[in-house]
């Protein structure tokens, strides 16, 4: 509900923080307007009682022994300096004024006396033209027909309240500070084990595996979701960690039997004299070759996709390697009437494990050189710019279908142009995106308006791309 | 089983380059075993056989041996554990790994465990032999001698290029570099991996055949016309150079 009340990027404590601050300023004006209201309620009947009260004493005193009596006790002193008497004639006459400094400068009604019966009073409020305190004045007919005043002025009821108001202001300001101390408990608590968890969930996107949630200080709902939350993870680390040691496994089973059979068709080439009994042995022999390469494959393609392949992370020179993988492909690019180029322009440092890599890029170019006809141009481009690489594989072959735009990184897709000459399982392409995934990279394609194909790898903008210094350990990531 | 076969020296020495190696193999899979050891003897050198890590750590106490081929995965340790041990003990003989895991992180973790080379299964027995007779040059039992002709071509290793008489002919770095490593195994076949690691530092097999493109372009460069080529490719198995044909 207060969501929108804030700047989108301001922090919670901030938030929580200016919350409290004005819901207590609130509260305390609140008791500060009441307390005071009720105050002066209470203050202002006091007030009248003592006017009446002192009102019945003079009229006492007069009526006894005249104006003399009042004119005695005034002479006596200890009179209070805001409260003022007087006496006058009924027709408004000043007969005595007993008027100090702080009453001063009232004008005291002059006929609200006219229609008294003797020995009834009346109160009256009188402003001041200048000062903000109000006169408060009671009349009574005497006797003799003369009238007292008595006034009294409500300078200290205004101290008095001020002096409370103060105080209350005051008692609010310690009670804010106190109610700061559930921000204080929800920053220690919930916030920051928050903001650590995060931390955390950062370093698991980043590829870190064994980033766990941390919250030793936090509320125990926070430590029961960090619980089921790593739970969950160390749930997924066996699992990938399973699969890990199935493809060795798996690799180890199939590879040794390979190897035997492999052993013995050589011993047999080796020791035939028989032409035919040799081509044979050596077709058997290139079959087996496939045959092993057929299932790493496989492996390498389903723990990429699965991100539980294992790079060997080194920093490495993009531009150097796209160099060396045009020099290893120009010969046969020449052979088969391929126009080969390569647009590498600069170094490019990134961490990245270099056979895997080399592989994805190789598997590019086996495949736009099965697909490129005899005359046709292959180019291989690295693109970078600030903050963006892309290693591009193009060919002026026939160019991709609609469905094969959106099916040939799938495995054992071959695309619509293949013939049965064109080499190949259909794995090349989807061994391609493994390697990226695990890299961390996206790969794309598209015909290009000129004809033909362009397939490429684009690099995260990410901590792939910092370069490390080449003296840094090649780190294993998992 | 405790299998032990004593390979005895069937033929005579067929490199001309090879001195006979006595070697430990330690395979757990009888039948490779086997084969290897035929195929030790056949180029002249004896072996050892033991099937497991424990077993070949105390053969290395009792035998001198010239280089071990040890299996990744045995029954008791796996190999890397033994190569660990072995050099804990101060054995610095060759290691070469025989392995049926095929990534980097494995054939890193073996280099780092003190092992020297790395051969992955199915593997060729030229491959082995190849990378044995390389471990053997590099711990200074063989002088590595390559020749430094090639029919009637002189090498000039500084300009990277072959002279005879007035001709002469300029090769690419690459080119060089697969020359070399043929002549560095100059009548030995050599297969499409061993090549595509050593010359261009290739773990895998391209779909495209560099590699053949690659040295029928060096056969265009080195081979006189009308004569039989010193680069021949041998069906199934690879490539081999005989610097005289």
């Amino acid at each position: 509900m207060f969501s929108k009340l804030f700047p989108e990027r301001l922090p919670s404590t901030w938030r929580l923080g200016l919350l409290l601050a004005v819901l207590m300023a609130c509260s305390t004006a609140l008791c500060i307007t009441v307390a005071g209201w009720a105050m002066k309620q209470n203050l202002s009947s006091i007030a009248r009682a003592v006017v009446l009260d002192d009102l019945g004493e003079y009229a006492v005193l007069y009526n006894r022994n005249g104006l003399k009596e009042i004119k005695d006790v005034f002479a006596a002193g200890g009179h209070e300096n805001d409260q003022a008497v007087r006496i006058t004639s009924s027709d408004g006459r000043v007969l005595f004024e007993q008027i100090p400094a702080a009453v001063a400068g009232y004008r005291w009604p002059d006929n609200a006396a006219a229609n008294l019966q003797p020995s009834q009073t009346l109160l009256i409020t009188v402003e001041h033209d200048r000062r903000e305190q109000q006169l408060l004045a009671g009349c009574q007919v005497l006797k003799d027909g003369n009238i007292l005043w008595f006034g009294r002025t409500d300078a200290e009821d205004r101290a008095y309240v001020e002096h409370i108001r103060d105080d209350l202001w005051l008692a609010g300001l310690v009670s804010t500070v106190f109610m700061l101390l559930p921000l204080w408990w929800f920053v220690r608590h919930v916030l920051r084990p928050v903001q650590d968890m995060m931390k955390s969930t950062h370093k698991l996107a980043e590829g870190s595996t064994d980033a766990r949630l941390v919250a030793p200080d936090a509320v125990p709902e926070l430590q029961a979701f960090a619980s089921a939350f790593n739970a969950g993870l160390d749930r997924i680390d066996a699992l990938t960690s399973e699969l890990q040691s199935a493809n060795d496994n798996l690799a180890h089973e199939l590879r040794t039997p390979l190897a035997r059979i492999r052993g013995n068709l050589e011993i047999h080439h080796d020791h035939s004299e028989n032409a035919v009994a040799r081509d044979a042995a050596a077709r058997g022999m290139e079959e087996i070759d496939r045959a092993a390469d057929l299932v790493q494959t496989i492996l390498t393609t389903r723990a990429g996709e699965h991100k539980a392949l294992k790079l060997h992370l080194e920093s490495i020179d993009l531009g150097e390697l796209l160099t060396d993988l045009h020099e290893l492909y120009k010969a046969a690019a020449d052979e088969r009437g391929l126009q080969f180029t390569l647009q590498a322009p600069e170094s490019r440092f990134v961490l990245l494990d270099r056979q895997r890599m080399n592989q994805a890029v190789a598997n590019l170019l086996d495949n736009a050189f099965a697909y490129t006809p005899h005359g046709g141009a292959v180019t291989l481009e690295l693109a970078t710019t600030d903050d963006h690489t892309r290693i591009l594989v193009r060919d002026t072959g026939p160019g991709l279908s609609a469905t094969d735009l959106t099916k040939v990184w799938q495995r054992f897709t071959r695309g619509s142009a293949a013939s049965a000459n064109t080499p190949g399982m259909g794995l090349g392409l989807s061994l391609v995106r493994a390697i990226a995934t695990a890299h961390g990279c996206q790969t794309g394609c598209r015909n290009r308006d000129e004809g033909g194909a362009e397939f490429w790898i684009d690099l995260p903008a990410g901590d792939l791309l910092n370069a490390q210094p080449p003296s840094s350990h090649p780190a294993i990531m998992q | 089983m405790h299998g032990q076969i004593r390979c005895r020296r069937l033929n005579a020495v067929q490199h001309a380059l090879t001195n006979a190696m006595h070697l430990l193999l330690v395979e757990d899979d009888p039948e490779l075993a086997r084969q290897t050891t035929i195929w030790l003897s056949e180029a002249g050198h004896s072996c050892t056989w033991r099937e497991k890590g424990g077993a070949a750590l105390i053969a290395l106490g009792t035998e001198a041996f010239d280089a071990v081929i040890l299996d990744v995965g045995l029954p008791d340790m796996d190999g890397f554990t033994v190569v660990e041990q072995m050099r804990a003990r101060g054995f610095g003989l060759p290691v070469l790994f025989l392995t049926a895991r095929d990534n980097v992180t494995d054939r890193v973790r073996g280099l780092k465990a003190g092992g020297d080379d790395y051969v992955t299964k199915p593997f060729a027995v030229e491959e082995l032999m190849a990378r044995l007779e390389a471990l053997q040059r590099r711990s200074g039992i063989t002088p590595a001698t390559s020749a430094r002709t090639l029919g009637k071509w002189t090498l000039d290793p500084i300009k990277r290029r072959l002279r005879h008489e007035n001709e002469s002919v300029e090769l690419q770095p690459r080119e060089w570099m697969l020359l070399e490593v043929l002549l560095a195994n100059e009548g030995r076949i050599l297969t499409k991996k061993f090549l595509l690691e050593k010359v261009w530092d290739i773990r895998f097999d391209p779909g495209t055949n560099v590699v053949d493109a690659m040295i029928c372009r060096l056969r265009r460069k080195i081979d006189a016309p009308g004569v039989p080529s010193h680069l021949q490719t041998v069906r199934g198995k690879g490539y081999v150079l005989q610097a005289v044909s």
